[in-house]
């Protein structure tokens, strides 16, 4: 479904991501893992359409969509819940889920924002509350409900357990699963690694801007060399 | 009393006005966080197609939607020319390529119509009819001004928080890369801005025009000063904030007029201009801070 | 180690002035070769109209090129002094004729021309004082766009009272003028005018104030972090850029004879606006090459406006040009041309390359001075850096949730913890970058909560920035320059270092005349370490020191902060990710996880922590 070949992002001096290459198939839950600074956000902001790659190729269903407009990618099924979770404060919960929807019909977002209600009771509770006011869980489902608005195809994530309390991590990854046995395509950028290896039917691994590694989640946590990436040398 | 009451009359006719102006600054700002000078050059354009048209015989009531009409096309035009052009620059590229429309324009006047102040006929009503309520003279064009700017300003209002136009308005503004992953298009919600904002200056231009009844080149100045100062003093990137501005801007003006000694009333505009500078001083972030998140 | 062995003054200005010298000589060589060859009166009097437009945009360039902030005003700021200037200079009996009524007994005042001169550049610089203090609050609270509107307010106040106020200013329509014979008829005044411009203008720049200007132009939030405090060198500019600025318009007004409000208005902005982008905003040279090119640009556009293309005497039919070769074409040709390079080419055509560089570069020899190392740092009585219950909450958010830690000069602590866990919002804390919503700190029991950014490096508190945050447009060596001249002014108790001995340690002495921003990723990093150290620290924190570098990059700057700290006898605080590189540096550990600190002690002791391992491997690795 995804492919991305030989992608590299610069910023000025900085290559953040050199040479990286992945595969997503329809209906596999991905995790890209790896140190803070290691290239995750520049990678999927790359495939996003928020940086453009300086090489490389970006391939969604066959079609070239390398440097596209992320208005565009968005249309054609591909969304991003971007790190941090950049709600919109000031919008209510309702206006950012509708925000998300802004690409399907009337009648079809009317459904889908009845179908976020009962999928994500607690945003269904704050339905009229500026979006500003929700706990930071709460506003991470927003995150994640607003991007499925759009019906997307894949739906990527930036580490949504970003400055969650422990609870609400088990949350997430909770909500990860559910998305994954509904059938999903997921590709998830999680510095939670070990977490992330049991949901996910494959992963990569990143360091300093560059691809190390890729397998199952046994794979993975059997290489001791790659245990040095996250926990350094003990 | 019967004074004060007249000149807050007064000054909300003048503020209506200024706070259209200013609100359709604010929504250019708030999606490409650019101050447009050239926002006066709508009435300019509009003006010179009101005189070309009302020296060829037409009617004011064709004219009124005439300048809007010229005045929303003249947006999109100057978007398309110069602003497409240096989207996301820097704050000083974009202050001076607005500076450079603004003089652009008025410089093709310049070089094609001429100099001189081009003055075409005002509607009767405008200067003479009053209506009276109680001890209060009234002038009608003030009536018509306060309630066409307050349904303009409750139809943008609507606009603004009922349609999903309004809603990705508003998101781009919040945060413009996320609306686009939403997929907000940006073209259609910058040039939609550019729309709303010619329309309101449209709007503001119609009784701009019905009061000075001439233009000249240089004739979008003023309107351009008092909508970027309003905007400004009302907090920038806040459109509650712009409108707010325009309509304490008006008063202020008005107010100040009436309470100086004749001798100095020229200096009004200095005065006003002094006061704005104090507000600075003590209130730097104008009526309504909005906040501006820096990344570490 | 005295401040002057680092800002090298004498040697230093040597180059400026000669920069200086040189663009005097091209303008006033340029214009006399072209009036000569074409003998009119017509051309001199073009030539000395280009040299007094040179005084003013080079006067705006100062402030403008040195803080980066856009000024409409400074045409206002002309009308002031232009103004005064005529009002004092101006004969009595000419007075007793336009402004009878004149206020404050101007009419009986009759002062040498030079020195009614010397009084405007006084009032404006008063007036500008003021101003400069309303633009410095309203620029801090909502950027430099506030400022800007500030400064067209400026511009149209100025037009208002002189059009409205005739008693003082004769009026829109009589304004004020000397008696026949009575203007400017010698160029000198106006080469020396022109003299001191380019001369301030060079000095400035390469002056400590200048550069501190400079640097808070090119990453404020950094300029902050290192102690500048931006509205001081803002204001200085400003000051300096409208004295310039008012000796040109006095100038001008001798020289025309009279001075009317539309004088110095939109159009005088414009035009020298338009000179200062094309040639280049941020440097003289390129200010005085934007004002010869739209002066020979404009007499252009205005002749071929006037004449069509016959005045080339190539005799081209025109007719069919009829609708571009008009009157005021060289209005339109102002206007297209600050759009042009707004567009495609902001930086205008030069950039901030100055001639002095380039002379330098092209004549000067080779510098090849041996890197120098650094001195046997003295003892410094121990300092105490303590953080008590820091709580820090972003809407929903709570980044630091009751963080606390301590620290001593001359011991590396490190703070490590997983992405989120408030490691950077504790440094931002720490600098004035975020405000605590609850919790203090203090530096040897002085307490420091609530302190702005600049105040708080003063103290001692410098950082580094995980995302670089170098002033791009500075060489190398004047970014640690930048920073030691700081520490000069604030701290001459504690140990400096020299900024080249700071350089050659960070290994970049090689390059050190090369701008920051040519330099590659990990020389980037060294250079913002070599900076903060050259802030003289108590305690240097550094966010993220290694990110984006490879191991053995890593292993390199494990060794430089050591060195660097005790050279320079500060604490370290260093947050990272990576436990291999802070067991490496530190002396002692925090572990902070969902801001809170879970765990601290030795690298050994944290290492076998086992809350430790679970904040960082995950729940389901305990």
């Amino acid at each position: 479904m995804l492919d991305v070949d030989g992608l590299t992002t610069r910023y000025g001096a900085i290559a953040a991501l050199r040479s990286a290459s992945l595969h997503v198939g329809s209906g596999e839950v991905i995790g890209l893992i790896g140190p803070n600074g290691a290239g995750k956000t520049t990678l999927l902001g790359s495939i996003a359409g928020l940086l453009s790659p300086d090489a490389g190729t970006v391939r969604f269903d066959g079609a070239d969509i390398t440097g596209a407009a992320p208005e565009k990618l968005l249309r054609s099924g591909l969304a991003l819940v971007p790190e941090h979770r950049r709600i919109f404060v000031d919008l209510t919960v309702e206006e950012n889920l509708r925000i998300g929807g802004i690409t399907v019909k009337a009648a079809e977002r009317a459904d889908l924002l009845d179908e976020m209600a009962e999928t994500f009771p607690v945003l269904r509770d704050k339905w009229e509350t500026p979006a500003g006011y929700l706990s930071g869980g709460e506003a991470q489902q927003l995150a994640i409900a607003r991007a499925l608005m759009s019906r997307p195809r894949l739906l990527m994530m930036d580490e949504p357990s970003l400055g969650l309390a422990p609870v609400l991590v088990d949350l997430v990854f909770e909500l990860i699963e559910r998305l994954r046995s509904e059938g999903r395509t997921l590709l998830v950028v999680e510095q939670n690694a070990h977490r992330m290896l049991e949901v996910a039917d494959r992963a990569y691994v990143l360091r300093s801007g560059e691809i190390v590694a890729e397998g199952t989640g046994s794979e993975l946590r059997a290489r001791d060399d790659l245990f040095d990436t996250f926990v350094g040398g003990t | 009393m019967v004074e004060l009451a007249q000149n807050l009359i007064d000054g909300l006719g003048r503020g209506s006005i200024y706070a259209l102006l200013a609100l359709g600054v604010a929504v250019v700002f708030g999606v490409m966080h650019l101050l447009n000078f050239a926002h006066g050059e709508l009435i300019t354009v509009s003006g010179y197609a009101a005189f070309w048209a009302l020296t060829n015989g037409w009617s004011w009531w064709i004219v009124v939607p005439l300048i809007v009409v010229v005045a929303v096309l003249t947006s999109l035009v100057i978007e398309r020319v110069a602003f497409s052009r240096v989207r996301g620059a820097s704050d000083f590229t974009l202050l001076l390529t607005s500076f450079g429309v603004h003089f652009v324009v008025s410089a093709i006047f310049l070089l094609y119509v001429s100099a001189s102040v081009k003055n075409f006929p005002r509607p009767a009503w405008t200067t003479s009819s009053t209506w009276s309520l109680g001890p209060l003279q009234i002038e009608t064009f003030d009536t018509v001004v306060i309630v066409v700017t307050m349904l303009t300003l409750l139809a943008t209002n609507l606009l603004l928080q009922r349609t999903m136009f309004g809603l990705a308005l508003r998101a781009a503004a919040a945060d413009f890369d996320t609306a686009r992953l939403m997929g907000v298009r940006s073209d259609t919600v910058i040039r939609g801005a550019f729309a709303l904002s010619g329309l309101l200056a449209g709007i503001a231009g119609v009784f701009w025009l019905m009061r000075a009844g001439s233009t000249t080149p240089s004739a979008g100045i003023d309107p351009m000063l008092k909508g970027v100062l309003a905007a400004l003093i009302g907090g920038l990137g806040s459109l509650r904030g712009a409108v707010l501005g325009g309509f304490a801007l008006g008063l202020a003006e008005v107010l100040l007029r009436s309470w100086l000694p004749g001798s100095i009333a020229g200096l009004t505009e200095g005065f006003v201009f002094a006061l704005i500078a104090l507000l600075f001083i003590f209130r730097p972030q104008g009526f309504v801070a909005v906040a501006h998140a820096e990344r570490v | 180690m005295r401040p002057e062995t680092i800002t090298s003054s004498g040697r230093a200005l040597t180059w400026p002035l000669l920069g200086a010298a040189a663009l005097f000589a091209v303008l006033v060589g340029g214009g006399l070769a072209y009036q000569g060859l074409l003998g009119t009166g017509a051309a001199e009097r073009l030539v000395t109209v280009m040299l007094i437009d040179a005084i003013v945009v080079v006067g705006i360039q100062i402030y403008v090129g040195n803080t980066g902030v856009l000024s409409f005003g400074h045409i206002g700021f002309g009308a002031i002094g232009g103004y005064v200037f005529a009002l004092l200079a101006i004969d009595e009996a000419e007075k007793l004729k336009r402004i009878p009524d004149a206020p404050f007994g101007l009419v009986g005042v009759e002062l040498p021309p030079l020195l009614a001169i010397v009084i405007a550049v006084g009032f404006a610089v008063a007036c500008a004082f003021l101003v400069g203090l309303g633009l410095g609050r309203s620029g801090a609270a909502s950027g430099a766009v506030a400022a800007t509107v500030i400064t067209l307010a400026l511009l149209f106040v100025t037009h208002e009272v002189a059009r409205n106020w005739p008693d003082l200013t004769g009026g829109d329509r009589a304004g004020l003028a000397f008696p026949i014979r009575g203007s400017l008829d010698s160029r000198l005044p106006i080469y020396g005018g022109l003299l001191i411009a380019l001369v301030v203008g060079r000095m400035f720049a390469r002056s400590r104030r200048g550069r501190l200007a400079q640097a808070a132009r090119e990453d404020d939030l950094a300029a902050r972090a290192m102690g500048i405090d931006p509205l001081v060198q803002q204001m200085l500019a400003l000051l300096i850029s409208v004295a310039v600025v008012v000796m040109g318009a006095s100038l001008k007004v001798w020289e025309d004879g009279s001075i009317l409000p539309g004088d110095f208005f939109f159009q005088y902005t414009l035009v020298t606006l338009v000179m200062l982008i094309v040639g280049g905003r941020n440097g003289v040279t390129g200010a005085v090459a934007g004002v010869i090119v739209m002066t020979i640009g404009r007499e252009l556009a205005r002749r071929l406006g006037q004449d069509g293309f016959e005045v080339f005497g190539i005799g081209l039919d025109r007719a069919p040009l009829d609708w571009i070769f008009r009157e005021n074409l060289q209005t339109v040709f102002l206007g297209v041309a600050m759009l042009g390079f707004m567009i495609w080419r902001p930086a205008g055509l030069l950039d901030d390359l100055e001639v002095d560089d380039w002379l330098r570069r092209r004549f000067a020899p080779a510098d090849g001075a041996p890197a120098p190392a650094l001195a046997d740092a003295a003892m410094t009585t121990p300092s105490r850096l303590s953080v008590r219950a820091v709580d820090v909450r972003f809407g929903g958010f709570q980044a630091l949730a009751g963080a606390g830690l301590e620290a001593g000069g001359g011991e590396v602590v490190g703070i490590i913890g997983p992405n989120g866990a408030g490691k950077t919002t504790l440094v931002n804390v720490l600098t004035g970058m975020v405000e605590p919503t609850a919790g203090s700190f203090s530096i040897n029991g002085r307490e420091l909560v609530g302190q702005p950014a600049h105040e708080l490096a003063r103290a001692g508190l410098v950082r580094t920035f995980q995302n670089l945050r170098l002033f791009g447009a500075l060489t190398v060596e004047e970014n640690v320059e930048v920073a030691a001249l700081v520490a000069a002014e604030h701290h001459p108790d504690r140990v400096r270092q020299e900024a080249s001995a700071l350089i050659a340690h960070a290994g970049l002495w090689e390059h050190r005349h090369r701008r920051a921003r040519e330099l590659d990723y990990g020389n980037s990093r060294r250079l913002e370490l070599a900076r903060a150290a050259a802030m003289a620290p108590t305690f240097l924190l550094l966010d993220e020191p290694t990110s984006g570098m490879s191991d053995s990059e890593s292993v390199a700057m494990v060794a430089q902060v050591k060195g660097m700290a005790d050279a320079i006898g500060a604490g370290v605080l260093v947050i990272d990710h990576d436990l291999a590189f802070i067991t490496g540096i530190s002396d002692r550990i925090y572990v902070l996880d969902s801001g809170s600190v879970i765990a601290s002690g030795t690298p050994d002791e944290v290492q076998a922590n086992a809350r430790v391992k679970q904040a960082y491997l995950g729940s389901a690795a305990g």
